[in-house]
């Protein structure tokens, strides 16, 4: 197949001043209007621009809202049916906006191709993985059947998945996420396009896939001389595959260039504030610096004030010899799942997990997808069902085992060890206000007097968490991610638990906010003397916050020491292929 | 710090709202609120509640299309000329006058009978706009009414089956596919049979046909109800609750039922309109009303009869008032859908 | 699959147990003795008493109970009380004609409403759709009973282009002229919701991810919506099908009683304004059987239609 190369003053992909907004319906004869991409300044509509120079790797880097994937979907017009753009979007010098929907449609998959976040959602379920591969195979390039199999198969190898002519007749579900992928790769190089836009294509995967995946994109990105447009959220990962960075936030780029240059002297504020909050393995401030505390500390340092201090501080050292909350002996977890005819098979989800927790002290319990992580994590609080499997081993709290108490009488312990979960949309009633929400622990176990005393102490751990009081009145899906994870959090300290079992509390948050979450977190443990289990599988996050850290793969613990010795001398394998994995962001090279 | 301004509506209020701005659910909720209006009134009495009186002469049309012509009669020819005079041999001549003045004195008033009305007459002269008020009573209220006690009934036994799972949720499985291994129609009739001689537990009427359709349709709104207290069982917000020390009966009613409520209702209203339906045929068969009651199902199976000689009035009076009802009833469980889904959508 | 199967049909004896137990107590407790119902309005009490031994009502409870299981091991139905003529003889002449009916209807609905729904998921949110949409509603509203009073006056008494009523005994007379005017009002009146429904589903399937991938492989939207979005949509359509196809088996009275079509569900109408509960009983279990076949058979099916089901 002949391929031109492109001049040299002509990139492959240029997008100038591009704008898109999504139709919301007409309310009072007006239609109402969102706008993803793009600002509207002094009454000017300001849209983004940049550049992909073939054979480069660009990436769009933002957090949720920054209207990085709507911009990536817009080349290609893989938007909703109301979204509406506006501006230029340049491929090879066509404009693409211009293009009639035939013309477009001859450019996807052939010259410009996508990859998307979630493999499972994005194949088709009922038809095979060859069926899928084949079909622009035999619309692009007319290849018969027979070709397109054996090409698919010639794909699938290069792609990295084992036994490729076997999978040509498996379905996605048949495969694991990051086979998935693969696949959803191959189905991208298939005919050999020019620019590759990848949308979060490693988010929905554990770390260790992560790492492999992205190795793959660059060697096939490096193999076939394309364009990678790459999106993502984690400046670490970008820092690693990218040439050039785009930051956006909110709608507009705030600072384009080199990824060297966004990396060790970043101009824009915003994007120092974006590098310095991120939790990193090889150092453990006391607190991390939010973006909202650094852009103010420059604003304030622009208009003449002292110099903001940059130095973070080292945390103060725990007591070794905190008195014992929590001691958990053996810990072990099955589930019954159906087998035969009537038979039903044991599995286990998590094998013999044993530590202690001392007062003010964090235990970190790190572990990829299927590692027993949060299983353990529930399994402690006695949240699971009861009929679904046995529990083993035993959990010593306050001198009674929980695993033994009846469940009458779990009520008493139930105030003092509480728990945060994952997903911050879910975890709040949406139909409950929030003075609802955090008065009803307090009225289920006595607590705070009568109804007064109880919005009372609300209003007073909202001010704790950094709300405000008028918040009582409001439903959670007025509040953001961080906000809500807040008020979880209030909800626990309602109660005065000593031991919070954190699950995945600050996964499913913006790396800004997360940093926000995880001060709140160590402020209240000083402050309050909690005792928290931190289940997570980012570990930076855990070093942050943890003393002692538990590393868990498939239901076993794998190794288990103080945070400062698993990070600088892990004994395990699977400990330092964990660690390994982690995307380090960019690094300069020596010399 | 952070600034939240205003008071907040909650769901119900802001479905409201955008309910409100729905043009045409607001159509249809008046129509319907008109409907239920007039179902009241004609309960108690104040309208067409002399529905069985035979004010307008049998078949008499509609006040638009006017009298109808009266045919002569073929078979009887009269013959011509004056009448004979008999008073000289008709022995009770003497009498009449005696009789006449009594009579006269007598005499019961009858109301002429009209010779159009409204929306026409049926067969037997009766007016037919007041049998359609009548019989919107009746099926809208069987309707309202039975999807009421389906409701209530499906809600309740899908949040024990969802909720707790386990023996009970198996229990009440099997009591899910015991009822839905027979078709509908036929347990409908099955209830039906036996139901018409149970004449001292439930006379035939109103609450018959409401349990017979209660206890055919809760099925459906079981199995929607289950599979979302199923999926609300699991939600972090339920373990959160759970996790503070919530009972089990609060996390069932004051957690999960407010968060699944928007489904019950919207399932509320489909079976308002399939009930009035049912009990429609079952009317017209002869399976629902009482003879002396009158439904939109008895005035279509009177309609039938009438078709064939021309007098369409009371089939398009029926089923006008039906259409417009069920219409506007079926576009307002639109717009409420509609109102309460976006909503819900950042909730999730 | 073995195993599968198994399973399958020893969970559907509580089912039918407990399908047997609700006829067997129903009419039991509620549905007036058979004995008077027999006898007739003057019978005397002697000759009442004779037909109650003679039925083995004066047996305990759980004796009856025992025969009657017997029985539908049996597959004896019994005798119909008000012609007596054995009821499993009634089954079989009357089922040819309730599927002569049915079963086209039931294809008519599904193989229109697939194009229709297709065609109105394309034009989402144009006038079309929404026109579409509002005339479904207002047909919605209509008893089928109106429907089928207009139709059979306006097409068979007034045009007279079909028979009004009747059946004959030779299956294609039958297709040819008896069976069309039931059947094309059916189907026109199911129309309207099979459209909606499959509407839904259609709409559903096209705002997954896996289309935006199909998208963005350069396939045009024809294409898309008939090989993705039909394919994956076949699932619920399928459930869909297999809900309905029950029905097919009892008829539909309305549809019989109108046209004078001698099948099952005129039989159970009269059946049930006679009082004749052995007919009643009979072809309530017989279709709970049917369901339950049906739903086996679907669930097998949908190995077929959906790579991700896993019977175990």
């Amino acid at each position: 197949m002949s391929r031109t190369e492109t001049t040299m003053d002509e990139p492959l992909l240029r997008i100038a001043d591009l704008r898109v907004s999504f139709r919301l319906g007409r309310e009072g004869g007006q239609m109402q209007r969102a706008q993803a991409v793009g600002r509207v300044v002094d009454g000017r509509a300001v849209g983004v621009s940049f550049d992909v120079p073939a054979h480069r790797t660009v990436a769009l880097v933002g957090e949720s809202g920054s209207g990085k994937s709507v911009t990536a979907m817009s080349v290609l017009n893989l938007l909703p049916d109301n979204a509406e753009r506006e501006g230029t979007i340049r491929f090879q010098g066509r404009d693409l906006l211009a293009l009639a929907p035939r013309e477009l449609r001859a450019l996807r998959g052939k010259d410009i191709a996508c990859v998307f976040q979630d493999p499972m959602s994005s194949l088709n379920p009922v038809f095979t993985i060859g069926a899928q591969l084949c079909e622009p195979l035999r619309r692009h390039l007319g290849l018969t059947r027979r070709q397109a199999l054996a090409r698919a198969e010639a794909l699938l190898a290069e792609v990295g998945l084992p036994e490729p002519k076997r999978r040509l007749r498996a379905y996605p579900h048949q495969l694991s996420g990051g086979q998935q992928q693969r696949v959803m790769i191959a189905m991208a190089l298939a005919c050999e396009p020019r620019l590759l836009i990848a949308d979060e294509p490693t988010t929905a995967l554990d770390v260790t896939v992560q790492r492999q995946i992205l190795e793959l994109l660059a060697t096939l990105k490096q193999r076939h001389r394309m364009g990678l447009l790459f999106i993502s959220h984690d400046l670490g990962v970008v820092g690693e595959i990218a040439d050039q960075v785009v930051v956006m936030r909110q709608g507009t780029v705030r600072e384009q260039g080199p990824v060297a240059q966004i990396f060790s002297a970043p101009r824009d504020a915003y994007t120092r504030a974006l590098l310095a909050c991120r939790p990193r393995l090889d150092a453990c401030p006391a607190r991390l610096p939010t973006i909202d505390d650094l852009m103010a500390a420059e604003a304030a340092q622009a208009a003449g004030g002292a110099p903001a201090d940059t130095a973070a501080a080292t945390p103060p050292p725990k007591d070794p010899d905190a008195p014992v909350v929590l001691e958990v002996r053996e810990l072990s977890k099955a589930f019954w799942l159906r087998r035969g005819v009537f038979g039903r098979r044991l599995f286990q989800a998590v094998r013999g997990a044993s530590f202690q927790l001392r007062r003010g002290h964090t235990l970190g319990v790190v572990g990829e997808s299927g590692s027993g992580k949060t299983t353990m994590g529930l399994a402690l609080l006695r949240l699971h069902d009861p009929h679904g499997g046995p529990t083993g081993g035993q959990v010593l709290f306050d001198g009674q085992d929980l695993l033994q108490l009846p469940r009458g009488a779990l009520l008493p312990v139930r105030r003092r060890i509480q728990v945060v979960f994952q997903n911050p949309y879910a975890s709040l009633n949406p139909r409950f206000s929030i003075g609802q929400t955090l008065t009803e622990p307090m009225a289920i176990h006595g607590l705070g007097g009568d109804d007064a005393g109880r919005r009372a102490r609300a209003e007073a751990l909202l001010a704790r968490v950094g709300l405000d009081a008028d918040v009582m009145r409001r439903y959670p899906h007025e509040f953001s991610g961080g906000q809500r994870q807040r008020i979880a959090i209030a909800r626990c300290l309602t109660l005065q638990p000593e031991v919070l079992v954190l699950d995945e509390a600050v996964s499913a948050l913006d790396v800004s906010v997360q940093a926000q979450v995880l001060n709140l977190l160590k402020d209240l443990q000083d402050e309050l003397g909690l005792a928290y289990v931190f289940i997570s599988h980012d570990l930076a996050v855990v070093r942050f916050l943890s003393d002692e850290v538990l590393v868990m793969k498939d239901g076993a613990v794998v190794e288990q020491a103080g945070a400062e010795q698993i990070l600088r001398a892990p004994q395990q394998d699977y400990t330092r292929r964990l660690l390994g994995a982690v995307p380090r962001g960019w690094v300069p090279a020596a010399g | 710090m952070d600034r939240a301004a205003g008071a907040s509506p909650g769901v119900w209020g802001a479905a409201w709202k955008r309910l409100r701005a729905d043009r045409v659910g607001m159509t249809a909720l008046a129509v319907v609120l008109a409907f239920v209006v007039l179902v009241v009134a004609a309960g108690l009495g104040g309208v067409a509640a002399d529905w069985r009186a035979e004010v307008g002469v049998p078949d008499a049309p509609p006040t638009l299309l006017g009298p109808r012509a009266p045919t002569a009669d073929p078979l009887v020819a009269g013959p011509a000329g004056p009448a004979a005079d008999l008073r000289d041999i008709d022995p009770l001549a003497p009498r009449y006058a005696e009789w006449d003045a009594a009579a006269q004195r007598l005499r019961a008033t009858e109301a002429p009978r009209a010779q159009t009305l409204p929306l026409g007459a049926d067969r037997q002269g009766r007016d037919v706009l007041a049998k359609a008020i009548q019989g919107a009573r009746v099926s809208i209220t069987v309707g309202v009414l039975a999807a009421l006690a389906a409701t209530l009934l499906g809600t309740l036994l899908g949040a024990l089956a969802g909720f707790y799972g386990g023996r009970l949720g198996d229990g009440l499985e099997w009591l899910y596919n015991v009822f839905t291994a027979i078709p509908n129609i036929l347990l409908i009739f099955t209830f039906a049979a036996v139901l018409s001689r149970a004449d001292a537990l439930l006379p035939k009427g109103v609450w018959s046909i409401v349990v017979i359709l209660a206890l055919t349709s809760w099925t459906g709104i079981y199995r929607l109800v289950r599979a979302e207290f199923l999926k609300h069982a699991v939600r972090d917000y339920v373990r959160a609750a759970e996790a503070i020390g919530a009972s089990a009966s609060a996390r069932i009613f004051r957690h999960i039922l407010p968060n699944v409520s928007h489904v019950v209702l919207v399932q509320l209203s489909i079976h308002v309109v399939a009930a009035i339906k049912s009990e429609v045929i079952l009317s017209y068969l002869g399976l629902g009303v009482a003879v002396d009651q009158v439904s939109w199902g008895t005035m279509l199976a009177e309609a039938q009869g009438e078709l064939i000689l021309g007098h369409w009035w009371q089939l398009a009076a029926a089923t006008a008032f039906m259409a417009v009802f069920v219409t506007a009833f079926s576009l307002f469980t639109d717009a409420l859908r509609d109102a309460l889904d976006p909503k819900l959508r950042g909730l999730e | 699959m073995v195993a599968y199967l198994i399973r399958r049909l020893w969970q559907m004896i509580p089912t039918l147990l407990g399908v047997v137990l609700l006829v067997f107590f129903l009419f039991k407790s509620f549905g007036g003795d058979p004995a008077e119902i027999l006898g007739g309005m003057n019978a005397s009490p002697e000759q009442i008493e004779a037909i109650r031994t003679q039925l083995g009502l004066n047996l305990p409870v759980w004796q009856q109970l025992a025969i009657f299981l017997k029985q539908i091991a049996t597959f004896d139905w019994g005798k119909s009380w008000a012609t007596n003529e054995p009821v499993a003889a009634m089954f079989l002449s009357r089922l040819p004609a309730t599927l002569t009916v049915m079963g086209p209807i039931l294809l008519l609905e599904v193989l229109l409403a697939i194009p229709l729904a297709l065609l109105v998921a394309y034009r989402r949110g144009s006038l079309t759709d929404r026109a579409i949409m509002v005339v479904s509603t207002v047909a919605l509203s209509i008893s089928l009973l109106v429907y089928v009073i207009v139709a059979q006056y306006l097409f068979a008494y007034r045009l007279g282009w079909f028979p009004v009523q009747g059946w004959s005994a030779s299956v294609w007379t039958n297709l040819a002229s008896y069976a069309v005017l039931p059947v094309a009002v059916s189907a026109a009146v199911a129309l309207a919701p099979q459209t909606r429904l499959y509407r839904s589903f259609f709409l559903d399937e096209i705002g997954q991810d896996y289309v935006r991938t199909a998208r963005a492989k350069g396939l045009p939207e024809r294409v898309v919506l008939l090989k993705h979005v039909l394919r994956n949509a076949m699932i619920p359509i399928l459930t869909n099908v297999a809900v309905a196809l029950p029905g097919v088996f009892v008829g539909s009275f309305l549809i019989e009683v109108f046209f004078s079509i001698p099948g099952l569900g005129r039989e159970v109408l009269l059946a049930v304004n006679r009082s004749d509960y052995p007919v009643i009983q009979a072809v309530t279990i017989y279709l709970a059987m049917v369901t339950m076949a049906v739903n086996l058979l679907t669930d097998l099916l949908y190995k077929a239609v959906d790579p991700r089901v896993v019977l175990k």
